[in-house]
Parts: structure tokens; C-alpha cells; sequence
């Protein structure tokens, strides 16, 4: 069976409010129940301000619940002295590229994890290169940062994470100020390092179409899991997805809307099937 | 006949000027843009947006070619330059980042009391800019770090609103919203323009959005303008934006891919409503034979 990584047990979240005149805030997460496998690839979605980023920050303890337990590789993330062992165990990566690289050459960023926990210098040499291999950009490693393009930067930023030797990466929407092909960069790196070296994907997103080559996605609202499966299972629900606040996949709403009975989640499956209707190939 | 609202002549901006990286940033770029008409400007990151649209209120300066606002040149001299300031409204990308007032009232007056109105039509000016971006009544007295995400972008966009300017450029203004979000705000920004009758200019990565709101669409790539033309024009060329580091919306990519299989529906379709049209003309059209 799967070995559980991260456990979240009953969470709840409530932001503080600075000052007594505010009415008590809802919670940001409520009642959460949720285990993720290793190698698991999971894609949260929800509408803004349904508890994404809220669930994503409690994966590697910069926040803690304010009710249940959050336990990452058996070490719950109450525990004060577990928050430095979790952040070595779980990298996070978020949405501003510029707000993420502290280096001035691509290198010394990798670099600046593993530095920080005192590892060797033979060994830091070792591991950022690995890490910039994985993510495709060792050819660049003694460019400036903010010479790249803003996938570049993303990937950089997942490198440092991979240096630290994570066995989780939680991304926060990286892809949300790219470009198209900067966001193909990056999906198909988060890919690639999930199916080639096991690392654990959970990756908070607005896109429809980034989550389905996803494991399993979870669709958050009001601090909620309102739905759990693998990406066919969650799109083929079409209308309780969009009580959301989100939308299915383009290819997923054209053929539902033209009768398709499959849940279509790609546009090549979306040719296939209308070739399908309009009577195999011409 | 009447002046275009903005009009660029062969602009070229280099970075690290009279250096040996000297770099066009933007490339003798030439551009017209019509009064009241929405034009949307994609390419791919580095492609030069963000620096092309910096001239279109002075905040740079080009290293050769002109700037020309409602029929003048904005380099004139001092006082042209200000009025291009007035006349053009700038939002940057993540402009809640920009907030800082006290409250949300003052942020959205901040630039009117720039332009020394008088009190009341300050206050006009921000009412009705809180009105057109969405920003709710309740929220002026707040202060800007207590609003969601959501708001504050509205509260940042009225800010320019505020301005009244002639043309409104906005540069990725849904950049990290929802996809409900995002229809809120494109559907926000075309009531504006429809009760305003202002030019409106749209940076945005975001072909799905463009769609929904430009009459017109330039692709930069690499610093230059690479096509120029209506949303169809632009879209039906799928391979050649793919070749600049952008993508059509994924429904434009299924009609694409099913004209390389021989089934013969229109290449320049870009929503999911006139796909299902388009496929079921199709199939009507092939049992008519």
C-alpha cells in the first residue's frame, strides 16, 4: 500500500484579525480531511479565496492549524522543533518568480538551500547541478537571473527546492504569470520530475487544463474538499464544478455540449471523438 | 477626420544603451489605434509589451520615433507630456500591489487630487470609478489591506479609472484570477468601455480573454510587431503563433487539428459556443449530401 506523506486531520484555519471591531472571520479551511501518497501528482483547484493557498502553506509549516493536526512524514507541524525537518521534507514554490530568486547568478540561487543547511561544499556542487539537469537549465547556470524569461526563472526556483532534496514540491498557481510556452516549460518539468525521480507533486492552480494529468485533483470551496478524484471523475461533473466559481476543459464542455457520453478531458481526445460523430475519418 | 486616440510611429527603445548589450527591447514598432476602439497586444514574455506600452504616457522615452496622443506629439515639451498622463491610463500588472492609502477612497482620489480638481468633482469622479470597476460602496472607508485579492485589483484598476482617461491600457488586469474571476473582470472592463466610450488597450497572455474583448489583436515577438489584424485574422494562424511562443485557446487548436484530418469546419473559431455550432453545421451540411 501507499505510504502516507502528508495527513491533514480535521484542519482548521482562521486568519486572526488585527483588531476586536471586525466581525470573527470565517475560516480560511474547514474542517479539512486529506492524505497524500508519495508520489502522488495532486492539483488543487478553487475559486480565489477558497483555501488553496491556505492548504498549500500548511504542507510545510508556515502555518499551523488553528484546530486538527497536519502531519507531514509522521511529524505533526504543532511541533515546533519538527517546522526546520518538514521544510527539508517539503519545498515550496510560488506564483512571482522575482519575488523568489535571492542570488545574482543562476547557480548561487540553487545553491542558497542546501548552503543554509550546512551540507558540504563538494556535496552543494553535486546537487545543484543535478537540480539544474532536472529542470533542464544547467546550460544556463551562470546567467544572471534576471536575464531569464519568467518560466526560466520558475524553473530555477524549482532547482533550489530540488538542491534542498525535497520529497514533496507544493507549487502555488507557478505557472500564473508565464506565458504560454513558459507554463509548457514548467508543467512538463513538475511532470518529469514526478515520474522520473518520485518527487511529490501537490500544485495549486487556476488553469482546468493544467490539472488533467494530474493523479487526483481536489476542488476547494469555502475552505472546503467539496470534490475528490482523478481528473476525468472531477470534469465529468461539469456542473458542480462550476458552482466553483471554475470551468471544465475547453475539450471537456465542447463534448459534453455536442452529446459525447466519455468525459473528454484533451483535445486530441476531443478530435477523436468528434470524428467519431461526424462518421469515422473522411 | 477625427485623430486616433494613439498613435506610435516607428518606435525603438534599446536596454543597456551604448553598451556592447545593447538590445532593441522594441523594435520600429508602428501602431494606430483608433478612438474608441479595443485593441488587445499578446506575445511572449520578453516580446517588449510592458516596454512598448511604458511610451504610450511618456514614463519612457523612445530612442527614436514618436509617441502621438490625440493627434500630439507627447515629447513636445513639458505640458504635452503631463496631459499624456491624464489622457492615458496606465494599470501594470498586479496593480494591488500598488495600493497605499489609508483607505480605499483615497487610494482611487489619489490621482484625480493629482490633476488639482476641485474637491466635488474629486469626489464625483471617485464615486463613479468605484462604480464602474466594481469596487462596493461599503469597501471606500476600508483600508486597502483588508480587502481579498479580487477587490483590491478592482480598487486598483478604479484608480486609474478615476483619471477619466481617453485611452485605458491595462496590462495583464486578470493575471491570477479564477476562471469566474476572470470572466468578471474582462465583462467589467467591456461595460466600461461600452458606457464610457473610451479607447481601451489589453496586454494579456491570455488568448481566451483577448477574444472576449479586442476588436483588434498585435502579436509582438522578439521586440517586433509580428501580425496585425482582427481577432479572426490573428487566430486562424495558429502554427505561426505557435512559432512565437504563444498558443490559440484550446478550442481553436481542436478545429485546427480537425481540418488536418479532412473534416472541414472553420479554422477561426475561438469559443465553446460557436465550436458546437461549427461541428454540428458540419454534420448537417455532410447528411445534406
Amino acid at each position: 500500500m501507499s505510504e502516507k506523506l502528508i495527513e491533514f486531520r480535521n484542519v482548521t484555519y482562521i486568519y486572526e484579525t488585527d483588531e476586536e471591531d471586525e466581525a470573527p472571520s470565517v475560516p480560511a479551511l474547514d474542517g479539512v480531511n486529506l492524505t497524500v501518497s508519495k508520489g502522488e501528482f495532486l492539483c488543487v483547484l478553487g475559486h480565489n479565496g477558497s483555501g488553496k493557498s491556505t492548504l498549500a502553506k500548511m504542507c510545510n509549516a508556515i502555518l499551523e492549524p488553528t484546530d486538527g493536526e497536519v502531519i507531514v512524514a509522521g511529524m505533526s507541524t504543532k511541533e515546533e522543533e519538527n517546522g526546520d525537518l518538514i521544510r527539508r521534507k517539503v519545498g515550496m514554490v510560488f506564483q512571482n518568480p522575482d519575488n523568489q530568486i535571492v542570488a545574482t547568478i543562476v547557480e548561487d540561487d540553487v545553491a542558497f538551500g542546501p548552503e543554509n543547511l550546512g551540507v558540504e561544499p563538494s556535496e552543494i556542487r553535486r546537487r545543484v547541478d543535478e537540480a539544474l539537469k532536472a529542470v533542464n537549465m544547467y546550460d544556463l547556470r551562470l546567467r544572471q537571473p534576471h536575464n531569464l524569461s519568467g518560466g526560466q526563472k520558475q524553473r530555477v526556483a524549482i532547482a533550489g527546492v530540488l538542491a534542498m532534496q525535497t520529497e514533496v514540491i507544493v507549487l502555488d498557481e507557478p505557472t500564473a504569470m508565464l506565458d504560454p510556452v513558459g507554463r509548457q516549460e514548467v508543467l512538463s518539468t513538475i511532470h518529469k520530475l514526478n515520474k522520473e525521480l518520485g518527487i511529490t507533486v501537490i500544485m495549486v492552480t487556476h488553469f482546468m487544463e493544467e490539472a488533467v494529468d494530474a493523479d487526483r485533483v481536489i476542488v476547494m470551496n469555502a475552505g472546503r474538499i467539496v470534490l475528490d478524484g482523478t481528473p476525468r471523475e472531477v470534469f465529468s461533473n461539469t456542473a458542480a464544478v462550476k458552482s466553483c466559481g471554475l470551468d471544465v476543459p475547453q475539450s471537456t464542455e465542447l463534448c459534453s455540449r455536442l452529446g459525447v457520453k466519455r468525459t473528454v478531458l484533451t483535445a486530441q481526445e476531443a478530435v477523436e471523438e468528434i470524428i467519431k460523430l461526424c462518421g469515422g475519418v473522411v | 477626420m477625427m485623430a486616433p486616440a494613439l498613435e506610435i510611429k516607428n518606435l525603438t527603445h534599446y536596454y543597456y544603451k551604448g553598451t556592447k548589450n545593447q538590445i532593441a527591447a522594441v523594435e520600429n514598432v508602428s501602431l494606430t489605434v483608433e478612438k474608441g476602439e479595443t485593441l488587445g497586444i499578446i506575445g511572449h514574455t520578453g516580446s517588449g509589451k510592458s516596454t512598448l506600452i511604458s511610451h504610450f504616457n511618456g514614463l519612457l522615452k523612445p530612442d527614436e520615433g514618436e509617441v502621438i496622443v490625440d493627434g500630439k506629439n507627447i515629447f513636445e515639451n513639458k505640458e504635452t507630456l503631463r496631459q499624456s498622463r491624464f489622457k492615458v491610463g496606465l494599470c501594470f500588472q498586479y496593480p494591488e500591489y500598488q495600493l497605499f492609502e489609508e483607505t480605499v477612497y483615497k487610494d482611487i482620489a489619489f490621482g484625480p487630487k493629482n490633476m488639482k480638481l476641485p474637491s466635488e468633482e474629486i469626489d464625483r469622479r471617485v464615486q463613479n470609478a468605484a462604480k464602474l470597476a466594481g469596487v462596493k460602496q461599503e469597501l471606500l472607508n476600508k483600508s486597502p489591506f483588508d480587502l481579498s485579492g479580487g477587490e483590491k485589483r478592482r480598487a486598483a484598476i478604479a484608480g486609474v479609472m478615476s483619471m477619466e482617461p481617453e485611452v485605458l491600457v491595462l496590462d495583464e488586469p486578470a493575471a491570477g484570477l479564477d476562471p469566474a474571476g476572470r470572466l468578471d473582470l474582462i465583462k467589467m472592463i467591456r461595460h466600461y468601455r461600452d458606457v464610457t466610450g473610451c479607447t481601451v488597450i489589453i496586454v494579456s497572455h491570455s488568448m481566451e480573454d483577448i477574444a472576449r474583448i479586442a476588436d483588434r489583436v498585435c502579436v509582438l515577438a522578439n521586440a517586433k510587431v509580428a501580425m496585425h489584424g482582427t481577432v479572426k485574422e490573428v487566430y486562424s494562424k495558429g502554427d505561426e503563433l505557435r512559432s512565437m511562443g504563444l498558443n490559440v485557446p484550446e478550442i481553436t487548436r481542436i478545429m485546427l487539428m480537425l481540418r488536418e484530418k479532412g473534416i472541414d469546419v472553420p479554422a477561426d473559431i475561438y469559443s465553446p459556443d460557436d465550436a458546437v455550432s461549427a461541428v454540428r453545421n458540419y454534420i448537417e451540411g455532410r447528411r445534406g449530401v
